[in-house]
């Protein structure tokens, strides 16, 4: 099995020439998905969401009790697959771990993009996007001020950090890439890497600098990261709804979006493995890896629904007792089943290794766990509040057509940033790669720095 | 505009060695240029201190004060009083303060690469397009054709392949 190793008879050059091949080489199959996925994108996402404004929130199925729908659920699981991107890597890049170098930049590629969905996916939960603006405090005429005591405005101002935070991540680490690559392309793209490297030349101090300001970053994110999605948590456990109110939110909140970007990390290295010729560089080490991860996860995720369910049972309050009894064997308990069977029993195929190393089913696993996350997520949202106190006031709610189109239409606008982002930011780190092959040979039969491949276009 | 003597080597270990041979030779502080971080550079060079991490730190400060002045301080300028709780309601507040420490510690810190590392660059430098892929330079400051010719049979007698005369 060729892949099974680390690519060690690979020269610095020959990085370099399948990088900018990845970026500059774009076969027709490319050209389809993206179309592919543009149109999905206007017709499932821009088209029903314009429908909506223009005829009013009632387009979507939330009404009372469940005013809350699958935007919220899409709003969690977005930022939830933007967590494993860039806290992987911090964590990765702090203990020094070799295996992350060839799969960092585009985890952390996931991570903004879910990033930008889930911002979306707030202007379509609000109704009227127009005042957004509200949610930032600048001095104006009626002398109001945001609530900065709502755990809406702790989202707020913890997506923005993340969102910031991970975007300067990822250019931070690009730039000596973006330099490599701006010396063998010519046209447009020379151009734009010119800009983008700023006038990277690779000196000692440069490298230094880099690595000082690249650490810190780490540092700052991973508590950053982690806050994100505890924050996210608080919008439900600050409320006083049964099943919501749970001092483990926030772990279990932290613990569901690493899992699932975990997995969505395993689905994007298996189509950038696949799609763009990274078989010597993204290997069944990663997958071995990734999988181990995710076992992990999965068996930490399950306990903390076990005790979630303790919990509620424990307290001995009718309420509580009534919505574990509803999410168990209630009108959503297919659901609920179909994420334990996703999320907790079909993870334990991976204590085999011949499993995690085997890419078709990683790939089949990586989305069914999203698969049972999403379900998680809309349980949260959908269970609880068609369940609370009075029964006089208990509901059901059932996503209408204009919010599947959007679930839909989401996934396909991260598709297509994601497919943009392959042109422009080098997939595979150029120089952390190289760090990890044997110091260069004398090649004598080699102009000096020539290298083997050369941009014709 | 000067004039530099800049060799071109295989190997990380043959640059920093003709480096470290520049450097005890008497010449100036010499630059090499690599395709990846050098772990062993600073032995060599010498060790280079950061500012970065006084960016890091004041802009955390910066961001954590002016998260909790904001908190406080819109919640002074327009009262809602909540179930009588204080106005400067410390738990939800502190969590502003954690989030804008890190996003000013954040931006702070990019701030302190860009101004430490001199970028952007806005004029010519020193650069070898080689150096970007599988070669490794040493550049150093010559002040006349004397000590260039000095400085390249350093160069040479390191193990350079190439050594050029070039000017920035």
């Amino acid at each position: 099995m060729p892949s099974d190793a680390r690519p060690q008879e690979l020269s610095y050059a020959d990085v370099n020439r399948d990088v900018v091949r990845s970026l500059v080489k774009t076969g027709s199959k490319y050209y389809i998905t993206l179309a592919c996925s543009v149109t999905v994108m206007l017709a499932c996402f821009f088209f029903p969401w314009f429908y909506q404004l223009y005829y009013g929130i009632g387009a979507a199925g939330v009404n009372h009790p469940s005013v809350w729908g699958t935007y919220l659920a899409s709003f969690i699981f977005w930022i939830g697959l933007s967590h494993s991107g860039t806290l992987l890597s911090c964590v990765l890049h702090i203990t020094n771990s070799e295996w992350r170098k060839a799969m960092y930049r585009s985890a952390e590629a996931m991570t903004l993009f879910s990033l930008c969905v889930a911002a979306m996916m707030v202007m379509v939960h609000v109704g009227r996007p127009w005042f957004i603006h509200w949610a930032v405090p600048y001095p104006n005429q009626m002398e109001m001020w945001p609530n900065f005591r709502s755990p809406l405005m702790f989202d707020v101002m913890a997506i923005t950090t993340y969102l910031t935070g991970s975007s300067i991540f990822i250019y931070m680490g690009s730039i000596p890439d973006f330099a490599a690559v701006r010396d063998q392309t010519t046209g447009w793209r020379h151009h734009m890497y010119v800009l983008l490297s700023l006038g990277w030349r690779g000196t000692d101090l440069e490298w230094h600098r880099l690595r000082w300001a690249y650490t810190f970053l780490a540092v700052l994110i991973i508590p950053l990261a982690v806050s994100v999605h505890s924050i996210v948590s608080w919008d439900f456990a600050l409320s006083i709804v049964p099943a919501l109110h749970q001092t483990i939110f926030a772990p279990y909140f932290v613990v569901g979006a690493i899992y699932s970007g975990t997995a969505g990390i395993v689905t994007v290295m298996y189509f950038l493995r696949k799609y763009m010729n990274f078989e010597q560089y993204i290997t069944r080490v990663h997958f071995d890896n990734l999988g181990k991860l995710l076992l992990v996860l999965s068996l930490i995720w399950t306990y903390i629904n076990i005790v979630e369910i303790f919990t509620g049972w424990y307290s001995g309050t009718s309420t509580e007792g009534e919505a574990i009894r509803y999410r168990l064997f209630g009108y959503y308990a297919p659901l609920y089943w179909e994420m334990i069977l996703f999320c907790a029993v079909a993870p334990l195929l991976m204590i085999s290794r011949r499993f995690r190393t085997s890419f078709v089913p990683m790939l089949v696993l990586s989305i069914l766990i999203n698969i049972g996350m999403y379900t998680e997520r809309f349980l949260i949202v959908g269970t609880s509040l068609s369940r609370q106190y009075l029964p006089d006031a208990w509901g059901l709610y059932v996503p209408s057509l204009v919010e599947l189109s959007i679930l839909v239409g989401s996934v396909a606008m991260f598709i297509t940033l994601f497919l943009i982002f392959v042109k422009i930011f080098p997939s595979v780190s150029i120089y952390e790669v190289k760090e990890t092959l044997p110091e260069p040979e004398p090649e004598p039969t080699r102009t000096s720095g020539e290298p083997e491949w050369q941009p014709t276009h | 505009m000067a004039t530099h003597a800049l060799g071109l080597f295989e190997t990380p270990s043959e640059a920093l060695a003709a480096a470290g041979e520049l450097k005890g030779s008497g010449f100036g502080q010499p630059s090499v240029i690599s395709p990846i971080p050098l772990e062993t550079a600073e032995e060599v060079l010498g060790e280079k201190k950061s500012v970065i991490k006084r960016f890091t730190f004041f802009g955390a400060l910066f961001g954590g004060i002016g998260g909790f002045t904001l908190a406080a301080g819109t919640a002074v300028l327009y009262l809602h009083p909540t179930g009588g709780r204080p106005i400067i309601t410390w738990p939800p507040f502190l969590i502003i303060t954690y989030e804008m420490t890190i996003l000013f510690g954040i931006l702070a810190t990019v701030l302190g690469f860009l101004i430490s590392a001199r970028f952007p660059a806005f004029r010519e430098r020193i650069y070898v397009p080689e150096a970007a892929v599988d070669k490794f330079a040493v550049a150093i400051p010559c002040e006349d054709q004397g000590v260039f010719e000095k400085a390249a049979a350093i160069l040479r007698g390191a193990g350079a392949e190439e050594v050029r005369e070039v000017t920035a």
